[in-house]
């Protein structure tokens, strides 16, 4: 796996196949003078609508190409020296393989889902010479365009002089030729595609995962290349000259852990299809999926210290008393003959869950946080009991259920009330800059999704109070802004909170964002629960499926399919909305931009540089943005929402 | 008279036979509006009944209440022994002995028609993949649709997704079919397809109710036909009996408005 494009197997149709009736004929392709004529200037008025638009966007874009290529004023050093503060703000240096183990694990996680995604179809080899032609031409252009920063005095002030003129071109020069081969090469790409397949490129799928996976590689290969980043000015011998910087070389000291990155992704990705067919490798692809958030945010790049002391003395026995006498009592509640007596059961401990927390909040009894959040778990299991009702084999496993789900919990609570291990942070400011949007995105994303589902089956349930406090939650979530949320949580959280329990500031507005986006998601897949017609209900009723059964393998994927254009619009405005995070003092990537940035003086002065930083941020956001709505639009059209 | 000979000899016949389903005075209200009255009848095994009535007269819901659907209020049903109470355990075993056809197909459209019916016996009976689908295909062939299943249920006619409904009931081996006017919803030139199966499957011994407007089927096939009307079984008896002398006004008004 050295080379990325060695690993891309064509699926190559073969010539008697090339006329083949099911593809349409390719549409003669008029010359570009013909073409222009047909679209733009076709009549008079079309010709000075055309003239009038374009002057337009000229008139209105005209600034920000001169400030992004030319102006004297735009220092986009002020972007590439900081790329480590933008990246993952102030974590720790010299712990910053937490930092990829992380990536590693979300790396190997999308790799087992996209090979779990067998029919993601793929690109003709025609559309990637069309964009490798695109790309060549917009790299030429911007060298052509571009300028390099201006030279600063001491005070950080801008010097005009011959001199400085020839600075600002050797630096310039010095990357320039780099970029004329890079355009080179893509052009040399998009001809050997264009004209060594001939008519046949149109016919030639590569996998959408290969082009994906051959296009991370391209730009891990380009971090070997192309020096990202690398200078920086310094005051040397009493002038500010651009030199190398090997402490800030982005690129040479993330290009060995960025190809271990690309590897880890290809071997899951092969591991995934060795596995995909085994029953349980989706689930546990799914359930890890799940876990990765808080696993990743409190065990791996927190790294919390256990005073194992305490854990043998109270959290294990905690957690025993939990496991095997709730265990003992769901056993007992799954019995499937047991009628009204397990519902009254399970509303009593209902009771003594939502006692338990009032108490807390009163102060009256004191109490482990820990054994108010289980109570309010087995109250749960308890309501639930009577679908997993069956034979001894299958309440054992609603048994064991509860057991690795009480597992779970414990061992996430007690690694949040634990102090970290990493000095010189605060506890909980451990995370910044594209780190954390990229996080509290995912966690949003990941938590908010499955919490919106079970909010809309509870909104539509039969059961009044799980209706009720569906519900009420939705409306109450939906009737407040996004940013008096995160205030909430990050300030006024604490005073809602039972006495003993803590929740940093982070994990405060992580809550608000999954509380929020769950709110929004829920009304989505509720919309699609309702598409769904009573007689579907009946069918799986019919066959003999349990109502959980029914729920999972009938009314859920249904529904979710309706619902997938809202939930991606859903999904792209949480991993948006996380740049809020920036107004509650949150050190997100738009606050590095926007804050940070413009008010550092050393060691090189980027005072009142912010526009360079917002252009850079707007950029990364609308790439993700964009790559999401491509998503679903594949999503939708496989399948074929609308068209049934 | 020899009419009443024969009701007679079809009703020994058939009390020599085990009881499949037995209600005994089922009532069902809907609000204020009582659907069904006090209906008592058993059905016998391998026995076809075909149930007629005028639409709102309470044959569907009688069907429905036998695996469920709906909950009656009063009286007994009781399935192969099994009488149907809150208990779950009694409903998921009566479901998965009786299987249902609807009116409406109602074929889960996310699945392709191999996946609907082979998704019974895998996730209720536990049955392995691959034995779910050779007897998938089985049942598949036997409804003369073979070469459909890899497809969707969006891209078959009403008559093969009728029988495709069919074949997703008995991939379950029930002991009773129940028919909800399995070709109501279908367009002229594709009813006898479905009836053609229905007939097959009547004659390999299945026991079966059929709520139907076919009358040709009903005076072909059943071995008693049960009229019903305002929620009350107003007449029971042989096709013979009951298309050339029947016994109630009731019937003979209703027969005068369809024949």
């Amino acid at each position: 796996m050295t080379n990325a494009f060695e690993t891309i197997p064509m699926r190559v149709v073969a010539e008697e196949d090339l006329g083949k009736p099911d593809l349409p004929p390719e549409e003669p392709s008029l010359p570009p003078g013909e073409w222009l004529k047909k679209n733009l200037f076709s009549s008079v008025g079309n010709t000075i609508l055309t003239i009038l638009v374009g002057a337009l966007l000229f008139w209105a874009f005209r600034g920000l190409l001169d400030f992004a290529f030319n102006n004297a004023e735009r220092d986009w050093t002020s972007v590439a020296a900081n790329m480590r503060l933008f990246l993952t703000f102030a974590y720790p240096v010299d712990q910053y393989v937490r930092v990829w183990v992380s990536l590693a694990i979300l790396l190997s996680l999308g790799g087992f889902s996209f090979a779990l995604t067998r029919n993601i179809g793929g690109i003709t080899l025609r559309r990637i010479a069309t964009w490798f032609f695109t790309t060549g031409a917009l790299v030429l252009a911007a060298t052509l365009l571009v300028k390099g920063p201006l030279e600063r005095d001491a005070d950080g002030v801008l010097i005009f002089n011959e001199e400085n003129e020839a600075i600002r071109n050797a630096v310039v020069w010095a990357d320039r030729s780099i970029w004329f081969i890079v355009a080179a090469a893509l052009f040399a790409i998009a001809a050997a595609i264009w004209f060594g397949f001939g008519d046949r490129r149109r016919f030639i799928f590569i996998p959408t995962h290969y082009v994906l996976y051959a296009m991370f590689g391209a730009a891990v290969l380009s971090l070997f290349v192309v020096k990202y980043g690398h200078y920086g000015l310094r005051e040397a011998d009493g002038a500010l000259v651009p030199v190398m910087e090997p402490d800030s070389l982005v690129a040479r000291s993330t290009r060995i852990p960025w190809l271990v990155m690309w590897v880890v992704t290809g071997v899951a990705y092969f591991v995934g299809t060795l596995l995909r067919s085994r029953g349980w490798f989706k689930g546990l692809t799914g359930l890890s999926w799940l876990l990765a958030p808080p696993f990743i945010m409190w065990v791996i790049l927190r790294d919390p210290s256990f005073d194992w002391a305490h854990v043998w003395s109270t959290d294990i026995p905690m957690f025993a008393a939990f496991a095997i006498g709730g265990g003992a009592i769901l056993f007992w509640l799954s019995k499937p003959d047991l009628g009204e007596i397990g519902r009254i059961i399970a509303f009593g401990l209902g009771i003594v869950a939502f006692l338990s927390f009032l108490s807390g909040a009163l102060g009256w009894m004191s109490m482990l946080q820990k054994a108010r959040i289980s109570f309010v778990l087995l109250a749960m299991f308890a309501l639930v009991a009577h679908n997993f009702a069956g034979d001894r084999s299958a309440r054992l496993r609603f048994v064991g259920a509860w057991i690795a789900t009480i597992a779970i919990v414990h061992y996430f609570v007690t690694a949040i009330n634990t102090p970290s291990t990493l000095q010189g942070i605060q506890s909980d400011t451990f995370l910044g800059g594209f780190l954390f949007t990229l996080f509290a995105a995912f966690v949003g994303l990941v938590v908010s999704f499955p919490l919106g589902a079970i909010l809309a089956l509870a909104r539509t349930s039969k059961f009044p109070i799980f209706r009720i406090l569906a519900t009420t939650f939705i409306e109450v979530v939906r009737g407040i802004p996004f940013i008096t949320v995160l205030f909430f949580f990050s300030i006024m959280l604490p005073l809602f909170l039972p006495e003993g329990m803590e929740v940093g500031e982070i994990a405060g507005v992580l809550i608000g964002l999954v509380l929020f986006s769950a709110a929004y998601m829920a009304e989505n897949i509720r919309g699609g629960l309702q598409s769904i017609r009573r007689g579907q209900f009946e069918a799986a009723d019919a066959i003999g499926l349990t109502p959980t059964q029914r729920t999972g393998l009938i009314v859920m994927p249904q529904a979710l399919r309706v619902s997938i254009p809202p939930l991606v619009g859903q999904a792209i405005s949480t991993y948006k909305e996380t740049s809020l995070f920036a107004i509650i003092g949150i050190f997100d990537f738009l606050r590095i931009a926007n804050n940070v940035i413009p008010n550092q003086s050393t060691p090189i002065n980027f005072v009142g540089h912010k526009r360079e930083g917002l252009l850079f941020v707007s950029l990364i956001y609308f790439i993700g943005s964009y790559a999401m709505s491509k998503y679903s639009q594949k999503l939708e059209k496989d399948l074929g929402v609308g068209t049934r | 008279m020899s009419i009443s000979d024969a009701t007679t000899a079809v009703n020994e016949e058939l009390a020599s036979r085990d009881d499949m389903i037995e209600c005994v005075g089922v009532d069902k209200w809907y609000g204020d509006f009582q659907a069904l009255k006090g209906v008592t009848a058993t059905i016998k095994e391998r026995e076809v009944v075909v149930v007629l009535g005028p639409s709102g007269s309470g044959k569907s819901t009688w069907i429905r209440c036998i695996n469920r659907l709906e909950q009656h209020q009063g009286g007994q049903i009781i399935v192969d022994g099994v009488e149907l109470t809150n208990d779950v355990r009694n409903i998921e075993k009566i479901r998965s002995e009786v299987g249902m056809v609807f009116q409406q197909f109602n074929l889960f459209p996310h699945l392709t028609v191999i996946d609907n019916v082979t998704l019974a016996p895998k996730w209720v009976r536990k049955m392995p993949k691959d034995e779910a689908e050779d007897k998938a295909m089985e049942l598949l062939t036997q409804m003369g649709i073979p070469e459909q299943a890899q497809k969707f249920p969006g891209q078959l006619s009403g008559g093969q997704q009728q029988r495709v409904a069919i074949a997703r009931a008995l991939a379950m081996e029930p002991r009773v079919m129940l028919f909800d006017e399995p070709t109501s919803a279908l367009d002229p030139e594709m009813i006898k397809e479905v009836l053609d199966v229905m007939k097959d499957l009547a004659n390999s011994g299945m026991t079966m109710i059929v709520v139907t407007h076919e009358m040709g089927f009903a005076r072909e096939v059943a071995d008693r036909i049960i009229f019903m009307e305002s929620g009350e079984i107003v007449e029971v008896g042989t096709p013979e009996h009951f298309f050339t002398n029947p016994t109630e006004d009731r019937t003979k008004l209703f027969l005068s408005q369809i024949l």
